[in-house]
């Protein structure tokens, strides 16, 4: 009983560490003034409002939607497949195919970013097709490192659904695209919307990849918010911040309510495999 | 049938495969391409192959700064696993609600961006941040923790918390409990059985978690860069500048080609040590 106060009192101050970064932000967007009080003398909603006047921001915001939004329906579109392929192809070789496709969890970002953005000017000496300066790169690198959250979620949403099902779809005379269709897919329903929503979350607040690819008109949020936080003191970039965090934790209950706890004891467990920690992906 | 399934699988898996090909393989093969090129401010990337831009790294300042960012992550890795282990303990225990809430309070911040809580540490630990205006208002001198390497360690802890946790308690959750019981029953102490059943059974979850870690904080950059600054200059903080300031494409790439070695190294150790320890566990 002892060892379990004593646990519970260090997960207590480890859930605070946690909690306490993301509450300063909270705290600091409904200060009255630009300058951090101690004690707040009110609160004051007026760097939402003041949100509308902040190009920069705004912009940030509507592009790493778009760019999220992209990247999460192209991994959609070729994570499905390779999980399906993964999960019920008889491949030789799946671990090492699994690794190749979560390999891009667990490269560098900002050297990632170097390598695309290298390969963007090569690519427009030897053919003339320029794509600096448009979300290409940025699309292409967060494809890249969306598919892996696809295919791993529905993998595994996969692996718990019962292919005895499918083959008894054929027997009664459905066509493999009918049984696709209206079997396989919709079982494993619940993997595909949390990886679209980890995709998505992920596209959006990626950071170190984007931050070499991204100029001009398509700088993402995430790389707009640490331009103007290493520069200025000002409670709007607060405000834009505290609404990302919303998002977060309205993505984290939504995946939760889905899937059920999360992932540790679920997907892992249940297929054998050593969980990878890259599970979620840093935006380093 | 079973090979006709076996070329269906080959064809889902190749998009996927395609985009790490094209978004991973060939931007890092064009950097070791680049390395070899003669290094210099705006160099117009012909001539050599040469080693001239590794041998550069040889010089001031990238060795005491790889020492720093090598000091850096081994702290971290260390902080995260003592502050890790308690709570993947008390989460592998917890049940139904506890254990949903608990995991929804890991998760969030990973769904968070990393910019996001890098400025929420900024807003707490600078001279006119939380923390600063706490002492001011208890009339103590001003204390500012930013930029400085304490600051960096500490976020850079609190952003791979959850990853280290995450990995811990996956392993954590394939203890059988009747092994405990058993323990127990033989008449070990609880010490004993910490020491002599749980740490064997957890060391692939942790050797999984530090591997991440440690590659993940050697190529953070959102962290040191706005946290630390240049009193706290990491690996890639100066590959970023050598791409953007002084546009030294070969070195910025023998660079990176040197930290991608050795964050490969470190994985694939990981994986073999946890392969070596698996065999010896369960083999024969």
């Amino acid at each position: 009983m002892a060892m379990r106060i004593a646990l519970g009192a260090a997960a207590a101050v480890a859930y605070a560490v946690l909690l306490l970064a993301p509450l300063a932000v909270i705290v600091y967007s409904v200060s009255p003034g630009a300058a951090l009080e101690i004690p707040p003398s009110g609160v004051s909603l007026r760097w939402y409002a003041g949100l509308a006047d902040q190009p920069r921001l705004i912009s940030g915001l509507f592009t790493s939607l778009l760019l999220g939004g992209i990247a999460t329906g192209a991994a959609l579109v070729t994570g499905i497949p390779a999980a399906l392929a993964l999960t019920r192809g008889s491949l030789r070789g799946r671990e090492a195919f699994l690794a190749v496709l979560l390999s891009p969890l667990s490269l560098p970002g900002l050297v990632l970013g170097l390598g695309v953005l290298t390969s963007a000017a090569v690519l427009a000496n030897a053919t003339g097709i320029r794509t600096a300066g448009t979300l290409l790169p940025l699309v292409a690198a967060h494809l890249l490192i969306t598919i892996p959250w696809v295919v791993r979620s529905v993998a595994a949403s996969l692996e718990s659904t019962d292919p005895a099902l499918e083959d008894q779809a054929r027997s009664l005379g459905a066509g493999p695209f009918a049984t696709l269709f209206l079997v396989t897919l919709p079982s494993a329903r619940a993997g595909i919307v949390a990886g679209a929503v980890s995709a998505f979350v992920i596209s959006f607040g990626n950071f170190a990849l984007s931050l070499l690819l991204a100029s001009g008109r398509t700088v993402t949020l995430p790389v707009a918010i640490y331009e103007t936080v290493d520069r200025y003191q000002d409670p709007t970039v607060a405000a834009v911040s505290t609404l990302t965090i919303a998002a977060a934790v309205g993505a984290a209950v939504l995946t939760d309510r889905i899937s059920g706890p999360l992932r540790t004891r679920d997907a892992s467990s249940r297929s054998g495999r050593q969980a990878d920690p890259a599970a979620p992906e840093p935006a380093r | 049938m079973d090979r006709s399934r076996r070329r269906v699988a080959g064809l889902l898996l190749l998009p996927a495969l395609l985009v790490v090909a094209v978004v991973a393989a060939v931007p890092i093969g064009l950097l070791f391409r680049v390395a070899l090129y003669p290094p210099g401010p705006v160099a117009p990337l012909s001539g050599g192959p040469e080693l001239d831009s590794f041998a550069g790294l040889l010089s001031a300042p990238y060795p005491s700064v790889a020492l720093r960012t090598l000091r850096l992550s081994l702290l971290t890795t260390v902080l995260v696993t003592l502050l890790g282990f308690p709570v993947a303990l008390f989460l592998s225990r917890s049940r139904g609600l506890s254990r949903r809430i608990q995991t929804l309070l890991i998760v969030s911040p990973l769904l968070m961006s990393v910019v996001v809580r890098a400025y929420g540490w900024m807003l707490i630990l600078g001279r006119q941040g939380f923390v600063g205006e706490t002492l001011a208002a208890l009339s103590l001198p001003r204390v500012g923790l930013l930029h400085t390497e304490t600051a960096v360690l500490l976020a850079l802890t609190e952003s791979f918390l959850p990853f280290m946790i995450l990995a811990l308690a996956a392993s954590l959750d394939r203890i059988d409990p009747d092994l405990l019981a058993a323990a127990r029953g033989l008449g070990a102490s609880s010490a004993r059985t910490f020491f002599a059943v749980v740490a064997p059974l957890a060391l692939p979850g942790f050797v999984a978690g530090a591997s991440f870690v440690l590659v993940g904080s050697l190529s953070a950059y959102a962290v040191p860069a706005l946290l630390g600054g240049s009193a706290a200059r990491t690996f890639v903080m100066e590959i970023y500048e050598l791409v953007t300031i002084s546009f030294d494409w070969p070195t910025a790439a023998a660079a990176s080609v040197v930290l991608l070695l050795f964050a490969s190294a470190l994985l694939g150790g990981a994986a073999l040590l946890s392969r070596r320890r698996s065999a010896r566990t369960f083999g024969t």
